[in-house]
């Protein structure tokens, strides 16, 4: 669980927002949306152990990231898959340079493994026998998708977007929340930082957001409620349906 | 795809720039184990000057054949001697003859009015006052030696000559290392900094680029030691055809295949393991340039 407590953020010497106080279980998905500037990207930063809160604290698994020890900070890091707002591209080639440098992150995908799962992930996310396809030669779209492939290589225990839906386009809203719905089923926990939830995404049974600064919080999936949460926030094991868990988480 | 490790992480990311790098590597090392194995086998200037240089025994006129080729034979056993040749009564006539043509008349009743001699060379590493006071020494004490020419009042000279060339010679080499050392870190620099969004991408999922700097040293380390082991192999093929080739470069450097003797054994390890300690160390200093502390 990844729990914010009283988390506040400024900016060019005045406050952004304060007191954000929230917890994101297991296997939850979540969309904090929030008009332009207001901090989103900050706030996934927070969350995600990248970024010193300016006040409060946050807790993942009973533990500070920030205050607790170097090692938990590390694991929680390491167990985390990120998209973020700019796109990775530099410095690599081709899409397979990136999945490359994903199994590094993972340090210990078998090599047969890896040509299967990246095949998969691509076909996944629409871009099938894109991997030797220049990153440069990428439309901001594809650009979104593979980058999302290329953190669900890993099959990391909690997954951060940020303005994915923004990035990939509409006709892609429908497509990649079933998948990432499908993936809060299996224990992965999303966080997704959106201006906007999706207007396809809201549905009857889409409970009310929560407010809190500037953010409205979508809870999208909730966890089951019979799931009981492991005290040592242990990986994530086992096989999955959609063939994405493996690896170091 | 190959299985990742972060001790080839420069191959497996940038493999086109790494086998640029790595020719260029390749022939820096090559240049300096060239220089290296041309010293060792040299010796700096001994070599050239072991080869100019001989002492010279007269002995006493009426000395049999025998004995001389014996002196010979004991002087040879000498460790400071490369080489010990008698030179016969008649044989030493004949060289008469040819640098003086035309003063047969001097030899009268069928003897020759000259006596035999021996010809002793030393070892190139043992050219020095020491090397030369051992065989004298040896020599003087025989009743059958008459005089022993070895070079006289000019020789403490040319040796002191001979240890300054061998100074400037091995300066020389550590210039060189300097220099191989420079372009090494600077080359391990820029292929830190080309991995800069890479690690940039690991370190923001939980991989601690302290751990990426240090099993890159330990690739760079063996890659370093192979390519060094490549290219010493290659600069004693090299000497090896030279040495074949030209007979200059055999008087001044030798022959090639004296390398492969046993003395020469730990300086060549030392060499190689050496060259490769030196290239993880730049890979660490090169991270270390690129990634400051803290960052």
């Amino acid at each position: 669980m990844i729990e914010a407590f009283r988390v506040g953020a400024a900016s060019r010497g005045r406050p952004l927002w304060e007191g954000l106080t929230f917890a994101v279980r297991y296997g939850e998905m979540w969309v904090i949306a929030g008009p332009p500037s207001c901090g989103k990207t900050l706030l996934m930063q927070f969350l995600r152990g990248e970024k010193c809160p300016d006040s409060g604290d946050v807790v993942v698994a009973g533990e500070s990231i920030y205050r607790g020890s170097p090692d938990h900070h590390r694991r929680f890091r390491a167990s985390c898959g990120v998209v973020p707002e700019s796109l990775p591209g530099e410095g690599v080639k081709t899409v397979t340079d990136l999945f490359r440098l994903s199994a590094l992150a993972a340090a210990g995908l078998p090599a047969a493994e890896t040509e299967g799962r990246m095949e998969a992930l691509l076909s996944l996310v629409g871009l099938p026998g894109a991997e030797g396809w220049e990153i440069s030669s990428l439309s901001g779209s594809e650009r979104a998708r593979v980058a999302l492939a290329v953190e669900l290589f890993r099959s990391p225990r909690y997954l951060f977007l940020d303005m994915l839906l923004e990035k990939t386009g509409k006709e892609w809203a429908d497509k990649l929340g079933s998948l990432l719905r499908a993936l809060a089923r299996e224990e992965k926990t999303i966080i997704m930082m959106e201006r906007e939830l999706p207007d396809r995404w809201k549905g009857a049974k889409t409970p009310p957001p929560l407010s809190a600064g500037p953010f409205r919080l979508y809870r999208l999936v909730a966890s089951s409620p019979d799931r009981k949460e492991e005290a040592g926030d242990p990986p994530s094991q086992g096989g999955s349906s959609l063939g994405l868990t493996g690896g170091r988480v | 795809m190959s299985g990742p490790s972060f001790w080839w992480i420069d191959w497996s990311l940038h493999g086109r720039a790494m086998r640029r790098e790595t020719a260029g590597r390749f022939l820096l090392c090559f240049m300096v184990a060239s220089y290296f194995l041309a010293m060792l086998l040299s010796g700096g200037v001994n070599r050239f000057l072991s080869e100019q240089y001989t002492m010279t025994a007269i002995l006493r006129i009426g000395v049999p054949d025998g004995e001389g080729v014996g002196i010979a034979g004991k002087v040879a056993l000498l460790p400071s001697v490369r080489e010990a040749r008698y030179r016969t009564p008649e044989d030493a006539w004949k060289e008469f003859l040819t640098t003086y043509p035309g003063l047969d008349s001097l030899r009268r009743g069928g003897k020759t009015p000259l006596p035999g001699y021996v010809e002793v060379s030393l070892r190139p590493e043992r050219m020095s006052e020491k090397g030369i006071a051992d065989v004298m020494s040896a020599l003087e004490p025989l009743a059958q030696v008459e005089k022993i020419l070895s070079g006289g009042d000019v020789m403490p000279g040319l040796l002191r000559l001979k240890h300054r060339a061998n100074i400037v010679l091995w300066s020389g080499f550590g210039l060189v290392c300097l220099v191989f050392l420079v372009i090494l870190a600077m080359q391990e620099k820029a292929s830190a900094a080309r991995l800069l969004p890479d690690v940039s991408f690991l370190a923001d999922r939980g991989t601690p680029g302290e751990r990426i700097g240090a099993r890159r040293a330990v690739g760079a380390f063996i890659t370093g030691g192979g390519i060094v082991l490549l290219a010493a192999a290659s600069s004693f093929a090299f000497l090896y055809f030279a040495s074949a080739g030209f007979p200059f470069v055999r008087i001044v450097l030798g022959r090639a295949q004296e390398l492969v003797d046993g003395r020469f054994a730990v300086p060549v390890c030392l060499f190689l393991l050496s060259a490769a300690i030196f290239q993880g160390l730049a890979s660490l200093v090169g991270w270390r340039a690129a990634f400051p502390k803290g960052r």
